[in-house]
């Protein structure tokens, strides 16, 4: 079906399809989860985070596509369900694109498919997650990521205010602050030499106006940009993010299917979870027309994906879109300890290990469990590329990753309760130099010497 | 409160229904009790709130996931509903310690801690209004009037959508109902400075802390 007719049946099928409450969805979509692991035998083990196990990867791939056939995607606004055939699912997937040029002129990278255990290291197209930051701090705060050497691309944060104004979403505010937020991000690559580098979403955006209003090929987001178009958990929709899609196709910029599955909620525990983020992400390629897909596990209550569960997820999820598909899928890592500490960059670490070895091209990096405005630098983000580069380099095996992961997690694991925020950009900062205080550039050594004592062999990096 | 007790074996038979979020057991179950003669108020503070509380527990310490904890507030929904009916009809008193208008606000669709929030606070006997999600000040209120609450609970996720707590505030303040209401927020983008700057009467950063916050408010 071509692009123009398959919008319109899924915009017919969000008004046709089977009316119901979205409570009644949600304990439908966890009882077919529960099902379908006892089906396809796929179990939990939280000593092996990164299972090596193939012939499972593949089960956890064809339970996902099973359970989106079985319980379709719900429309928040209709309450409808929108069904898809498995044939016309596995279809998109054959058609969703395997290689990407990200960004233009000399700053344009290439990301393609990656495989588990792949030799080629992973992009890093990293921002700060949506993390909201004062609009004081905005411009030195997204520079701070695009200076950084082992970073590939920036995605806008979010900002709090406009000229000192609340932004409230879906009004003028909005649109504004949108159209300066865009603006700052290009301003942050051109700082630091590289005007083309590719900007993957424009996050003070929440409605479909806020998006489209980044779209300004000069100054603001161009088609070599992305923007995101998000999932509610779980394998929820609405107009809202369906209105995006039409206007990205035609702006010819990249979409980026956003889920942020939720360990401990409707999907149930990691085992489901990692069913769920593979429904999700053929839910993207079907219904998003997604270029790339980026998957942000996110615990119930801490809102990270740094312990045991969110390894397991991404490790599994990864692993099954890896050996079942042909797509570009990045991911983060939502830690819950913040700037200046060793903890953060012990979070991002393990993160990056399993990533990378597990088919994902990188995304990031949340920190604070994105609950402290500011907490958010470009150090870890640039240390998560550099970390994916190593395990790359060094043959990190799925074995070996599940070690580093859970040597990581003794570093950080008993702060779950009372995490370290650690520092806010402009104190974690000079803010004229743009360089990292010299205690968080300690912890970047401490924690990179760890890492290479474990197995990791790293080149010259920005803070050595 | 009520002095009459619920029979063991009605009370083991609800407990049993409803943390097991079987709606159509916990429903007969209810009713049959009702049919034997139990106090309705006695079901409902001696059988269902102690339940719904230990179900809720289970959540909080992950023993349990989303899904058990919203099929027992769905069971539990159904039961108040019986129970209620029943009191209704003999004039009783009513059990809930209070009413709370609870919501996303609006430009926010985000709303499953919203819901965890809401089962929170049925589980501990406090009546419930849901406005749901992308609520705008006016409708909350409206909500508020009309079900003559005692609590606007607002919700915002997200960094931008969090100005719709501050409308509500100035809202309640611009129409003199500022001592009126307990108005209280939570969310990711929100935090207890942010409350105090807005004037809410407070903050909680986890759903359990936010029933303690509305004991405390309506000591």
């Amino acid at each position: 079906m071509f692009t123009r007719e398959r919008l319109i049946e899924i915009y017919q099928r969000s008004r046709s399809g089977k009316f119901m409450k979205e409570v009644e969805y949600d304990l439908m979509l966890a009882k077919r989860v529960q099902e379908l692991l006892k089906e396809y035998d796929i179990k939990y083990d939280p000593k092996n985070v990164c299972p090596a196990d193939d012939a499972m990867a593949d089960r956890v791939f064809q339970a996902g596509l099973q359970l989106l056939v079985d319980v379709g995607a719900y429309h928040l606004d209709t309450q409808r369900v929108i069904k898809f055939t498995k044939e016309e699912i596995l279809d998109c997937l054959r058609l969703a694109p395997d290689t990407l040029n990200l960004g233009e002129g000399k700053d344009m990278v290439v990301a393609k498919h990656r495989n588990i255990e792949d030799p080629n290291p992973p992009l890093n197209l990293t921002g700060p997650a949506g993390q909201a930051c004062d609009e004081e701090y905005y411009l030195a705060n997204l520079t701070s990521y695009a200076q950084e050497p082992f970073v590939d691309a920036i995605e806008s944060g979010a900002t709090l205010t406009f000229n000192g104004f609340d932004i409230m979403a879906g009004t003028l505010m909005e649109v504004m602050a949108v159209q300066r937020d865009a603006a700052t991000a290009r301003e942050a690559v051109r700082r630091v030499g590289k005007p083309g580098m590719h900007i993957g979403d424009a996050a003070t955006g929440m409605t479909a106006v806020g998006k489209m209003a980044a779209s300004e090929p000069i100054n603001g987001l161009r088609p070599c940009d992305g923007r995101l178009v998000a999932q509610m958990c779980e394998l929820k929709v609405d107009d809202d993010q369906l209105n995006r899609v039409p206007h990205l196709l035609n702006y010819g910029s990249f979409i980026i299917n956003l889920m942020t599955p939720l360990t401990g909620g409707v999907g149930g525990g990691p085992d489901g979870v990692a069913v769920v983020s593979v429904a999700e992400t053929l839910l993207g390629v079907v219904a998003y027309y997604a270029d790339y897909h980026y998957l942000s596990i996110t615990h119930i209550k801490r809102a990270n994906n740094s312990d045991q569960w969110g390894m397991y997820v991404l490790a599994m999820a990864g692993q099954a879109m890896a050996r079942n598909s042909h797509i570009v899928w990045t991911c983060d890592p939502f830690c819950v300890s913040g700037p200046v500490t060793d903890e953060l960059l012990y979070e991002v670490a393990q993160h990056a290990v399993i990533s990378t070895v597990c088919g994902y091209t990188q995304h990031g990096v949340g920190a604070t469990g994105g609950f402290e405005p500011n907490h958010h630098t470009g150090l870890e983000a640039g240390w998560q590329g550099e970390v994916g580069v190593a395990t790359a380099n060094s043959g990190i095996t799925r074995e070996k990753a599940n070690e580093i992961a859970l040597k990581c997690l003794e570093k950080y694991e008993a702060t779950f309760d009372t995490p370290k925020r650690g520092l806010p950009f402009q104190e974690a900062y000079d803010l004229k130099s743009l360089q990292p205080i010299e205690e968080w550039k300690e912890c970047y050594r401490r924690v990179k010497a760890d890492l290479a004592k474990w197995g990791l062999q790293f080149t010259e990096g920005p803070w050595d | 409160m009520t002095d009459a007790t619920v029979p063991k074996k009605y009370a083991e038979e609800l407990a049993k229904t409803l943390a097991a979020g079987d709606t159509a057991a916990a429903v007969a179950a209810t009713e049959a009790a009702i049919g034997e003669g139990v106090d309705p108020l006695a079901l409902i503070q001696q059988t269902v709130v102690p339940t719904l509380t230990e179900v809720g527990q289970k959540f909080e310490d992950l023993e349990i996931f989303l899904p058990e904890l919203m099929a027992a507030g769905e069971a539990g929904n159904a039961c108040s509903k019986v129970i209620e009916d029943a009191l209704t009809k003999s004039g009783g008193e009513s059990y809930t310690k209070g009413t709370i208008i609870l919501g996303t606000v609006k430009g926010d669709i985000h709303d499953i801690g919203k819901n965890i929030v809401g089962s929170l606070f049925k589980a501990h006997g406090y009546k419930v209004v849901d406005v749901g999600k992308d609520v705008t000040d006016a409708k909350f209120i409206e909500a508020a009037e009309q079900n003559n609450a005692d609590v606007i609970a607002a919700s915002a996720l997200m960094s931008i959508t969090r100005a719709g707590c501050r409308e509500i505030a100035d809202l309640l303040s611009e129409l003199d109902l500022a001592d009126k209401y307990k108005f209280i927020i939570g969310g990711g983008s929100t935090d207890q400075p942010y409350a105090d700057e807005i004037g809410a009467d407070g903050y909680s950063f986890t759903a359990s802390g936010a029933v303690e916050l509305v004991n405390s408010l309506l000591k």
